[in-house]
């Protein structure tokens, strides 16, 4: 369950998607690569949507990316988020890439008038227990 | 190879009133799509043991079912295309066309229903997996644990790309429910006949910014039906056919689980109703362009989404959407009426049924707010998952 919103449930991994969680448990960001093409991709498929090649590798990320898009959810379907008041949800591309990646994910450490399409930001981590931890993201400090 | 246009059609629909949600708990669902099958037979002129086939879209009820509780002599076809919520819903019009037309069956009935019973509630359908379980498994697990848990939240993430990309407002999103609105006030079947202001629109409760509640669609309790024949019999049933003369589903390149949990689509589909692909399916089978509609029929469960699928359309240029629905164009004076009888945003949200219902309505010549001598109609399936979808239907199979 996820520390810093309460009441939600933390991943599941499988043997697809295990690799991903427990990296952010170590605090590293690693996404899937085909060694094939080289291409980039999110979420975890077993397929290379470039070349159709099965194999593929986790690859370190430096966790650098833009806001893509994002909103402010002011009512909660879940009703132990409503005592956080607004929360966002944002798409973040990442930068450096063989391919487009984004990530469906959350940014911290932010108001909600400085959160805008094109912000840059840099990757966090939010433990979730069992060792693995969600990816999350911060405005970035050392400017674009 | 078989040309399947204008083969098949629709010659009946039935329903039952329009509940709010939850008003038909204890009826449940095997009833309601009884009733409305009985409903759309009779309209047809066939009675339900004459159903010999189904084919639907997410549906909580199995065709032997239904096949059982007719008495009907044989059943001969079954199918249910894939996707999410309505997304698809013109792909069990596009197999039901394919049944009838090939013979596998003879009459075809497509149905959709919903009560609270099963509380499948879409809005809370997606939040409800989150709820009282400490992980969850599955292309979810990329999105609920950072809250992104109903449909509202993930097409809000479209449309405010959409505002960037194009400087789309909210106040043209406003426009979408306010012409909803305009054209349900005299729809006595409509649950929401009252008139909205811009101001109505932005004083009401922000859900999912850029969202807000009169940008939602509110869940009603239904259950809808269809009859689909071949053109051979249709001409024998007691109304003018609605014939099929096009059905397609599809999705552009890398559109994936689009928005439920897929973000990598081209930046022109990720703002969209990922419709392009779909829409030209479905002008190059039925050999006719936007050009040669009459009235058109366009999901509307959220706002932005209807903006989004008349651009995939061609309605207007990419981009163009939110001043084409703000500069009033979606009347029943502007260049191509959009949804007469108050759609999903108005007379009732069944998951794109009732838009065939008007579609076929404006063909016989019998709806409310009837478009002078519609003949081609335009029926466009919602945005979301893919495969989504859209079909024409046409009184003139010529
Ligand atoms: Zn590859």
């Amino acid at each position: 369950m996820s520390e810093q919103m309460p009441g939600l449930p933390g991943p599941r991994p499988d043997p697809a998607t295990e690799g991903y969680w427990l990296a952010a448990g170590r605090g590293e960001l690693v996404i899937q690569r085909c060694t094939a093409c080289g291409v980039h991709r999110h979420p975890p498929t077993q397929v290379c949507y470039s070349c159709g090649a099965l194999d593929w590798e986790w690859a370190r990320h430096s966790g650098d990316g833009t806001v893509y898009s994002y909103t402010w959810v002011e009512r909660p379907i879940h009703p132990g988020l409503a005592a956080l008041g607004a929360y966002n949800t944002t798409v973040v591309e990442l930068d450096d890439t063989d391919g487009v990646v984004r990530i469906l994910a959350r940014v911290t450490d932010v108001a909600r008038a400085d959160l805008v399409i094109g912000l840059p930001v840099e990757v966090h981590f939010d433990p979730v227990g069992d060792g693995i931890a969600l990816p999350v993201f911060r405005p970035r400090r050392t400017g674009a | 190879m078989i040309d399947l246009r204008n083969q098949a059609a629709v010659v009946g629909f039935g329903y039952v009133p329009f509940g709010k949600r939850g008003q038909y708990a204890e009826k449940g669902h095997l009833r309601l799509v009884v009733e409305a099958v009985a409903a759309a037979c009779a309209d047809a002129g066939i009675t339900p043991a004459d159903v010999d086939g189904y084919s639907s879209y997410y549906t909580p009820i199995d065709p032997p079912e239904l096949f059982e509780a007719f008495g009907a002599k044989q059943l001969r076809y079954t199918a249910q295309t894939w996707g999410g919520g309505g997304s698809s819903m013109c792909g069990a019009f596009q197999n039901a066309a394919m049944a009838v037309a090939t013979g596998a069956a003879d009459y075809v009935v497509v149905h959709k229903v919903m009560t609270m019973e099963a509380g499948a509630r879409y809005g809370q359908a997606f939040g409800q997996m989150g709820q009282g379980v400490p992980s969850i498994g599955g292309p979810f697990q990329y999105s609920v644990p950072y809250g992104l848990q109903a449909p509202g939240q993930m097409f809000a993430l479209a449309a405010r790309r959409h505002m960037h990309l194009y400087g789309t407002t909210t106040e043209q999103f406003a426009h979408v429910t306010m012409h909803a609105r305009a054209m349900a006030a005299n729809n006595p079947e409509a649950r929401f006949r009252t008139p909205i202001t811009v101001e109505d629109h932005h004083a009401s409760q922000m859900i999912a910014d850029p969202l807000r509640l009169f940008d939602f669609c509110m869940e009603t309790d239904y259950g809808c039906a269809v009859v689909i024949t071949s053109a051979e019999r249709a001409r024998d049933c007691p109304h003018p056919p609605a014939y099929i003369a096009s059905a397609a589903v599809g999705a552009p390149f890398r559109y994936g689980n689009a928005l439920m949990s897929f973000y990598n689509q081209p930046d022109e589909d990720f703002a969209s109703s990922g419709q392009r692909a779909v829409a030209g399916e479905v002008y190059r089978m039925a050999r006719m362009g936007l050009a040669d509609m009459d009235v058109a029929m366009v999901y509307d469960h959220f706002t932005p989404m209807v903006i989004t699928s008349l651009e995939d359309f061609g309605f207007c240029a990419k981009g163009e959407g939110g001043p084409y629905v703000a500069d009033g164009n979606l009347g029943l004076d502007g260049p191509l009426p959009v949804n007469p009888h108050g759609g999903n945003l108005a007379e009732a949200y069944t998951h794109g049924m009732t838009h065939v219902n008007e579609a076929v309505r404006q063909i016989r010549g019998t709806a409310i707010n009837q478009v002078p001598g519609a003949t081609n109609v335009l029926v466009v399936g919602g945005a979301g998952p893919s495969p989504t979808s859209g079909m024409i239907l046409t009184g003139s199979p010529e």
